[in-house]
């Protein structure tokens, strides 16, 4: 009935379309400036990494098509693949120990400063300060620090007497990844530290004074009231952390180089990813093709990954709270 | 903040505090030492590096100004990130504003579109952006870095301005409409005001990390006039690999400025930076 | 100075009719006030007013001429939100003077009026504070002083009181009624609260469900009120309701058994009601008389009493368990749980058909 009357046009509909089409207008204008950079520098490049991943490439000019020939070359050429698994599981063994060394650390932190004991803001401000520094800056910051011969570190274990512990730690296949993990723990713990910290504040201060009251002790509250209760941080920093291990680049490219030195025991698949796709000694030459596709994987594998955990870590807040 | 667990001094107190101001102590004492060793000599360095140094001589200082390019990776680095953020808090607090304000078919469409920006890591798309800026002759360029820290940014900043805007009443916006205020005047005179602390968050949120960004960089630029400072500092390692003191100036320069406004501006910093992982 | 009309206004949201058809018309220097349930369209109606909301369909005329293709701000209107909408940056100054501002009039015209509006409102003194540092009162002021300062032909207020404790918004209903006959200009209030409505109002416009239910008077709408939802919306504790039915048909004489028992006679001129109709008969609790006698009697059992001295509420339930309020002017020595008979005296009360319409009867 209404489209009725609206069909017979009068000065006044006049008023009112020209009205709405400004608005339109309007609304154009404000969303037409974000959507068209983030199709062109974001949507546009992810959508050809997987076009140009199906092609053969000299340089930077495309050659034919080649179905999964990259794909292949990638995951079952012996030459590539023993990099490929080799890199996939120090990424592994970086999420792994990230979560028990970075966030386990950080989880003890919040929970003592959720107390707000004196120099509560000192303790925040002392936590945070490395995660505001570049990558970079740690990472070079550490490898001097780490130097065998001159560096503090190994300088301090002889002062102390533990003088059999000064090792070269970058230089040996045993300890360089454990290194740069407790390098990148000691730059990041803050961050978690403090995501935990607010997600405890947001717990209400009566249910953790009546657990008390019921004679709860300090652990039994952590592990029955807080923990349960702080579950969607958790979920965040595991799929930040997730997500961050696998696209691990900074610090072993800085501190071990692009061959993952020693002997490829920090190699990483953000390291192989850059020597394939721009080249490098050990890979040959630069190849767009087996690079996109490397990198179509990898994305493949991050996105699976982190959206089962988050489902799973998601249907575990929803059943506890 | 309220006090949410408050316990009377004993053996676990005790054990908290001596926990916590160990941790301070690791997390401090290297960015000190970093400080402190900028001061000295190679020679100083190698033979009491633990002590003050001997005179707080700014020499490894004057040869970073006069002998390396690190001032102009300095500035690059404030172009771009100044830049960067300038644009995006402009562009995505403009689409925040209309997704956020307005009723429209397709508003849910371009949120998710937002959205799912924030779950493709642009990195794995290096290669088709290097092809894509080298067409538009934006390699070896800030400006092509500017393009790709704004785009990359651009999902979470409209998906934190949102939030705020979000929170607004709309009684302001038809208070306004019926002073007859336009809609653009209502944006920038009435709406944005109200969220400026947002847009600091926001900002330092972005900044940060393009500040402190050295991959793009890294496969973008190459002429030395155009490095950024997280990039140019690898050159200039490799550069002065033998003359420490030099190096740890360096170090301690390039963490300096952030260094000094996170100090000041802690509580904004902390907020800032986490606004992406707390809801 | 201004008359309104609205004349077949709908508003649909999404396919949803909220607003189906409504026709008003609001005299100049009227003070109108839109009551009813939360939900029923009154504030929908006054945003159609004002231009935040496009009609569906319809007209609206001001001083007869058509302005529901105008933007809000050349409607010649203004208004008071609910939350006063105070620019939160702004002091009361800027907050006062932004139209004005806006509509690019001189500096010299806008102090003059915003310091006319700010001396009628006693708000001189605050002119540079923020919102912030003001009472509620005090906000609803500079709200009411921001719609004065454009000198607009109709004010129109969204439930500008329900923000405020109880004291203020007896005292600001006061300021608001001298507001208006200050001013000489006509007004168009929202409320849920019927006492507003019943204090402040020239013209009552009772809605339901996207309908207006009954324009008029308060005492009109309070004496008789069109409907069953009106009867029931008006006048508080809400009027008591019997059901029953038509036994007997004699002429204009009818015959209705209650559900309860009581049976009583009375004459319709116009009514075409038949046997077996459906009807309820309307006893504000104030004519609800404790004792026998009247014109019928119905038994209860006191479930709660209130007994405040100067009057008595006292809360009954029935055998066949209707609910009832007795009001009694002056103490009632009633226990709870006690059994006592009421009765009612035809002429005081209402009586609706099956179509839930008033009937007018004497008894």
């Amino acid at each position: 009935m209404a489209q009725l009357t609206k069909s017979i046009k009068t000065p006044f509909d006049n008023a009112v379309v020209r009205r709405r089409q400004m608005r339109k207008l309007w609304l154009a204008f404000l969303l037409f400036p974000a959507m068209a950079i983030l199709l062109t520098f974001v949507f546009l490049p992810m959508a050809s990494a997987i076009w140009y991943s199906v092609y053969e490439w000299d340089g930077l000019v495309r050659g034919e098509f080649i179905g999964l020939g990259n794909f292949q070359e990638v995951l079952f050429d012996p030459r590539n693949n023993k990099f490929l698994i080799n890199a996939f599981f120090n990424n592994v063994k970086v999420f792994i120990a990230l979560m028990v060394f970075q966030n386990g650390l950080a989880l003890i932190l919040a929970l003592f400063l959720a107390r707000e004991p004196k120099g509560y803001r000192f303790y925040q401000i002392a936590f945070f300060l490395p995660v505001i520094l570049s990558t970079v800056i740690i990472g070079f910051q550490w490898k001097l620090f780490l130097n065998p011969i001159f560096g503090l570190v190994n300088t301090l274990l002889r002062n102390v007497g533990l003088g059999d512990w000064a090792v070269p730690w970058l230089g040996l296949p045993e300890t360089a990844l454990g290194a740069m993990i407790l390098v990148n723990a000691w730059h990041w713990v803050g961050f978690p530290t403090l995501v935990f910290l607010a997600a405890i504040h947001r717990i209400p201060k009566d249910l953790i004074e009546a657990a008390r009251l019921d004679g709860a002790s300090e652990w039994m509250i952590a592990r029955d009231i807080i923990w349960p209760l702080m579950a969607p941080a958790v979920t965040i920093i595991v799929v930040l952390t997730f997500i961050g291990s696998f696209n691990w680049f900074e610090i072993p490219y800085i501190m071990g180089g692009l061959e993952g030195s020693p002997s490829y025991s920090t190699d990483m698949l953000g390291l192989l990813f850059y020597r394939t796709a721009f080249g490098s000694v050990s890979a040959g030459n630069s190849d767009f093709g087996t690079g996109s596709a490397l990198a179509v994987l990898i994305f493949i594998f991050i996105f699976t990954f982190s959206t089962i955990a988050t489902r799973y870590l998601t249907s575990r807040e929803v059943e506890l709270s | 903040m309220a006090n949410v667990i408050k316990k009377p001094g004993d053996l676990g107190s005790w054990l908290m505090h001596i926990f916590l101001g160990a941790n301070a102590v690791i997390m401090l004492y290297p960015i000190l030492m970093m400080a402190l060793s900028s001061f000295k000599t190679n020679k100083e360095i190698f033979t009491s590096p633990f002590s003050l140094p001997r005179s707080f001589s700014l020499d490894n200082f004057a040869v970073i100004w006069s002998q390396t390019n690190v001032p102009r990776y300095f500035i690059n680095s404030t172009i771009v990130t100044g830049l960067s953020v300038l644009v995006l808090l402009v562009v995505g607090t403009m689409a925040a504003y209309a997704l956020s304000r307005y009723k429209f078919k397709g508003n849910i469409m371009i949120s998710l579109f937002f959205l799912s920006g924030l779950m493709l890591p642009l990195r794995l798309a290096i290669i088709p952006l290097f092809i894509q800026l080298k067409a538009l002759g934006l390699v070896d360029n800030l400006l092509g870095l500017i393009c790709i820290y704004t785009a990359m940014s651009l999902p979470a900043t409209v998906f934190i301005m949102t939030g705020f805007l979000r929170s607004l009443p709309s009684e302001l916006e038809d208070s306004a409409r019926m002073d007859g205020a336009s809609e653009f005047r209502i944006m920038v005179e009435i709406m944005v005001p109200l969220i400026t602390p947002a847009m600091v968050i926001a900002g330092i949120y972005n900044a940060v990390p393009i500040w402190n960004d050295f991959f793009f960089p890294l496969i973008f630029i190459q002429s030395p006039e155009w490095k950024t400072l997280a990039q140019g500092l690898t050159a200039f390692f490799g550069e002065y690999s033998v003359n420490y003191g030099v190096l740890y100036a360096g170090l301690t320069l390039a963490a300096l400025p952030i260094m000094l406004v996170f100090i000041v501006q802690s509580r904004r910093f902390i907020a800032g930076m986490t606004a992406g992982a707390i809801k | 100075m201004a008359t309104i009309e609205l004349r077949d206004v709908t508003k649909d949201f999404g396919g949803v009719q909220v607003i189906h058809g409504a026709n008003l018309s609001v005299q100049d220097n009227e003070f109108v006030v839109f009551v009813g349930p939360s939900g029923c369209g009154k504030s929908t109606l006054l945003r159609l007013l004002s231009g935040l909301e496009e009609l569906s369909s319809g007209e609206i005329y001001i001083d007869g001429e058509r302005i529901d293709h105008l933007p809000p701000a050349r409607r010649g209107l203004a208004m008071v939100f609910q939350s006063y909408a105070l620019y939160p940056h702004m002091n009361v100054l800027q907050n006062m003077s932004y139209a004005l501002k806006v509509a690019k009039k001189s500096k010299q015209e806008i102090e003059e009026k915003v310091h006319a509006a700010a001396e009628i409102l006693q708000l001189t003194e605050l002119l540079d504070r923020k919102p912030k540092a003001l009472s509620g009162g005090q906000r609803q002021r500079v709200a009411i002083g921001r719609a004065i300062v454009r000198d607009p032909s109709v004010f129109l207020f969204d439930e500008p009181l329900s923000n405020l404790d109880a004291k203020l918004r007896v005292q600001m209903r006061l300021e608001l009624t001298n507001l208006h006959k200050q001013l000489q200009s006509t007004m168009i209030y929202v409320t849920h609260d019927q006492v507003e409505a019943m204090t402040m109002a020239d013209k009552i416009v009772v809605m339901r469900a996207g309908n207006i239910e009954q324009v008029g008077p308060p005492l009109e709408l309070f004496n008789k009120p069109a409907n069953k939802f009106v009867a029931g919306f008006i006048g508080s504790p809400a009027m008591n309701f019997f059901h029953g039915q038509v036994v007997g048909v004699n002429n204009a004489t009818y015959e209705v058994k209650l559900e309860n028992g009581a049976q009583f006679t009375f004459t319709a001129q116009n009514s075409n009601l038949a046997e077996g109709d459906e009807v309820d008969l309307g006893v504000r609790p104030e004519d609800l008389q404790p004792g026998t006698g009247g014109h019928g009697t119905m038994a209860g059992t006191a479930t709660a009493v209130e007994r405040l001295g100067a009057q008595t509420y006292v809360y009954l339930r029935s055998p066949i368990e209707e609910s009832m309020i007795i009001h009694h002017a002056g103490d009632l020595d009633v226990q709870s749980g006690e059994q006592i008979d009421v009765s009612f005296d035809l002429k005081s009360c209402h009586l609706f058909g099956p179509d839930e319409q008033r009937i007018e009867f004497e008894g």
